[in-house]
């Protein structure tokens, strides 16, 4: 089977391109019908069967670009024009053909006394290399080399040698790699795998060796076995980043998702960011059906009549009255004061991230007064909205009454029984007033009222926290301090009202 | 239209490389890149569907139905909207004409029925006139039952899928991958020899479920750089002086760069180029450009945005 492809899609899967079964199959044919003749055709080709969003696309083009690849071998020794198009056609072949390229390297130990012909032609060429300080031998006749590695690098060829780079990568399980600690160690085993030791072993005696010719092979062989080890180097790093990164991207992920949101240092924002909207995404996936509820037994009188209009007015296909689950509207409540700020920029750029399934999403910050934020938002990328409420609003001390009193102020009107309702702070309120009867009004007007706190539960009533007397009026109130609970708390969200 | 043969061998021609094909399509005023060639390319060989994304006014559209032109094939449209369902995009029963023939058929009932005893043996009888009121005589074909009649194959377009339900979507894997839909009443109604050629067009206003999009070649078509839109421009409007279109794409492109709530589409560049041959334009200027914004921005805010910036852009465009 096409191994090539197979690990080309493997790829793909590991930088989180979803490819089905059913897509491979339809790659297969489809390379089948194109040939790999031209890369550019093949790219156009696979980008239409592979990746099924504009997204993965670029994901796509990217791996293809790394996968179908591969570092031109003499890339340092120009020879003249056959290095772009040969490249092309090669990367191909050596980019993953493991089989093959195992084949034709095992089958080289019989080759070697025919390998010797073509050599005389190419010294001439080697000389445009720069020659190490070592020792001037001039240019002139060379020894052949014996060993097979030695062969190969004198030979010239690229094509045998990547080939047989990729078969020792496949022999060693190069795909296996995991963390990039790993990569020295990988090398070095395919450098093995491609017969270094013998290698080594003839350098060290042609060194010895009293006949210039042979001093100065050893000179030779020992300058691209250093160059071999930097190609293998490249190689392995490439392979790398294909099969490994990945994996240690989503340990990264993993543990981004668990540590606790005010502790995340800046320059894991971004990653974070690509965290929050991929959750979103995964939520939105899974809740942007909008159901419909049948009120089975209610009929459609006026569907119906207009339906049975063309039937003689008998009346026999029946339409029945239909509900559409409304989305929730969600009101957050942020407090954005120093030691939350970082809580509420995660919330909001979760919640605004929810476009798609949460259209009416409006949010007020407040530290000590309270305003809405939404339109910055609706005007504003995410993260500069983010940026800018917090710029605005963060100063000043912690007044939760103030706060309420001034949502009462501007939107109590607005909250009706479809209203979620999302406060989010440590209702740490200075000693000040905390108005809970704000809070009863609230929460006997809205559908929900959630809470969610930052500090753990036992830290809840310690000190100026007023938690205990709000909680008393809030459906939920929740510990939120990491991206998982803020996912757990937005998917309830959904789950409840969809 | 021509002998079904004989067009069969004309799309074969057409078809044979993605060179060929660019060709074609060019012939046909539809430049196209490399990229979309090859989805059609792979669509015919491959018989699948191509669901297109991008943009709006890119030429999703116009890419089916040029395609049909082009293999002089007939093309069937069916504009997807929130409610669509299978008895508008699949079949419906006549039932007014199954109501006349019933009571048309009334006094003929007796005939059948004389001599029959008891209630077993009348509809006994009526057995034996097998399901003649549901059978395709009383079937009302819609766009997708008729793309898989039509004989010589056709080129179905299913336009603005995300505006369909989640029901349509699944109502429609069927078609796009074994090229058939099911009836209760009759079966299963399979493609004619030649299946109908199937663009499913989307501008992403939802996500489409996987399960389609595992079924369809993805093309998504971005808008297109300088040198492609000069073409396109060129062979939409031949009219159009060389200069003057050059500095109009210039324009064009550097309106996409800036932050508009909708940036203009390919379909605006034309109806602009048109616009201003109209008013036998030789060079951009930015009163001229003041006075035909609002045929490539739609939207006031955008168009006061750009206005500040009109002298620069203009400048900018006629240096290039």
């Amino acid at each position: 089977m096409d191994r090539t492809l197979t690990n080309f899609i493997r790829a793909l899967r590991n930088s989180e391109v979803r490819i089905s079964t059913a897509e491979t199959l339809d790659a297969f044919n489809a390379v089948e019908l194109v040939g790999y003749e031209d890369k550019e055709f093949l790219r156009r080709t696979l980008s239409l069967v592979l990746p099924k969003t504009a997204d993965e696309k670029e994901t796509f083009e990217n791996c293809f670009d790394q996968f179908f690849s591969f570092e031109d071998v003499r890339g340092e020794r120009h020879e003249g024009g056959d290095g772009a198009e040969a490249g092309d056609a090669e990367g191909e072949e050596s980019g993953g053909d493991g089989e093959g390229g195992g084949a034709g390297g095992e089958s080289q130990p019989g080759q070697k006394a025919s390998g010797g012909k073509g050599k005389a032609k190419k010294k001439k060429k080697n000389s445009l290399i720069e020659e190490e300080e070592e020792e001037d031998l001039g240019p002139g006749a060379m020894s052949e080399p014996g060993s097979e590695l030695g062969q190969l690098l004198m030979n010239n060829s690229k094509v045998e040698l990547s080939v047989a780079m990729a078969a020792a990568g496949e022999a060693v399980d190069l795909r296996s790699i995991q963390v990039f600690t790993q990569k020295g160690l990988y090398t070095r085993k395919i450098m093995e795998e491609m017969g270094l030791g013998q290698l080594n072993r003839e350098i060290g005696d042609l060194k010895a060796a009293r006949s210039i010719p042979e001093r100065r092979l050893g000179q030779e062989l020992k300058r691209r076995r250093d160059w071999l080890r930097e190609q293998v180097r490249d190689y392995v790093e490439k392979q790398f980043l294909l099969h490994a990164d990945a994996e240690g991207k989503r340990l990264r992920e993993d543990l981004l998702k668990r540590v606790k949101l005010s502790n995340v240092e800046h320059r894991s924002f971004r990653l974070i960011q690509e965290i929050v909207f991929k959750m979103a995404k995964k939520l939105a996936a899974l809740h942007s059906r909008r159901k419909k509820v049948f009120k089975r037994g209610a009929l459609n009188v006026p569907r119906t009549l207009r339906h049975n209009m063309s039937y003689d007015g008998a009346i026999f296909d029946l339409h029945w009255k239909s509900v559409k689950v409304d989305r929730p509207k969600v009101f957050a409540i942020c407090d954005v004061s120093g030691s939350v700020a970082n809580y509420a920029r995660f919330m909001l750029m979760f919640l605004y991230s929810l476009e798609e399934v949460m259209p009416k999403v409006r949010s007020f910050a407040f530290s000590s007064d309270l305003a809405e934020v939404t339109e910055l938002f609706e005007r504003n990328k995410i993260e500069d909205a983010i940026a800018k409420t917090l710029r605005d609003y963060s100063g000043g001390s912690t007044d939760y009454g103030q706060a309420l009193t001034d949502f009462k102020k501007l939107c109590l009107d607005d909250v009706d029984n479809r209203t979620t309702i999302i406060i989010l702070g440590d209702a740490r309120n200075n000693y000040g007033d905390p108005k809970t009867e704000i809070m009863k009004e609230l929460y006997d007007r809205c559908k929900r009222l959630i809470w969610l706190n930052p500090e753990p539960r036992n830290s809840w009533n310690v000190g100026d926290a007023e938690m205990k007397k709000y909680a008393a009026y809030c459906h939920q109130a929740d510990e939120c301090n990491s991206l998982m609970h803020l996912e757990r708390v937005v998917g309830n969200l959904l789950r409840s009202v969809s | 239209m021509a002998e079904p043969s004989a067009n069969a061998a004309n799309i074969e021609k057409i078809v044979e490389s993605v060179d060929s094909l660019k060709a074609d399509f060019e012939d046909h005023r539809y430049i196209c890149s490399d990229q979309i060639a090859t989805a059609v390319y792979l669509a015919y060989h491959l018989r699948k569907p191509i669901l297109i994304e991008g943009p709006p006014g890119v030429g999703k559209t116009e890419l089916a139905k040029t395609t049909a032109e082009m293999f002089e094939l007939p093309l069937i449209r069916l504009q997807c909207y929130e409610g669509l369902d299978e008895a508008k995009a699949i079949y419906e029963w006549k039932y007014g004409k199954q109501l006349l023939y019933t009571q048309v058929l009334k006094e003929t009932l007796d005939e059948v029925l004389q001599g029959a005893k008891g209630f077993a043996e009348s509809v006994n009888r009526l057995h034996e006139f097998g399901d003649i009121f549901f059978s395709e005589e009383f079937l009302e074909p819609r766009p997708l039952m008729k793309a898989l009649k039509e004989e010589n194959g056709c080129v179905l377009l299913i336009d603005e899928v995300d505006k369909s339900d989640h029901e349509f979507e699944s109502l429609l894997l069927e078609m796009l991958s074994d090229f058939q839909v099911s009836i209760p009443e009759i079966g299963t109604v399979k493609a004619a020899a030649e299946p109908p050629m199937v663009f499913l067009t989307s501008n992403n206003t939802r996500e489409i479920s996987d399960a389609l999009k595992r079924r369809c070649l993805h093309l998504y078509i971005p808008f297109p750089d300088t040198d492609l839109e000069q073409r396109i421009i060129h062979a939409r409007v031949p009219e159009i002086p060389p200069a003057l279109q050059k500095q109009l794409v210039t324009f064009i492109q550097q309106l996409r760069d800036m932050d508009l709530k909708k940036v203009p589409a390919i379909s605006e560049t034309i109806d602009w180029a048109r616009t201003l041959v109209l008013l036998h334009t030789e060079s951009l200027d930015p009163q001229l450009v003041r006075d035909t914004l609002n045929v490539i921005l739609k939207f006031q805010e955008d168009i006061e945005n750009v206005d500040a910036e009109i002298t620069t852009l203009t400048s900018n465009a006629l240096k290039k």
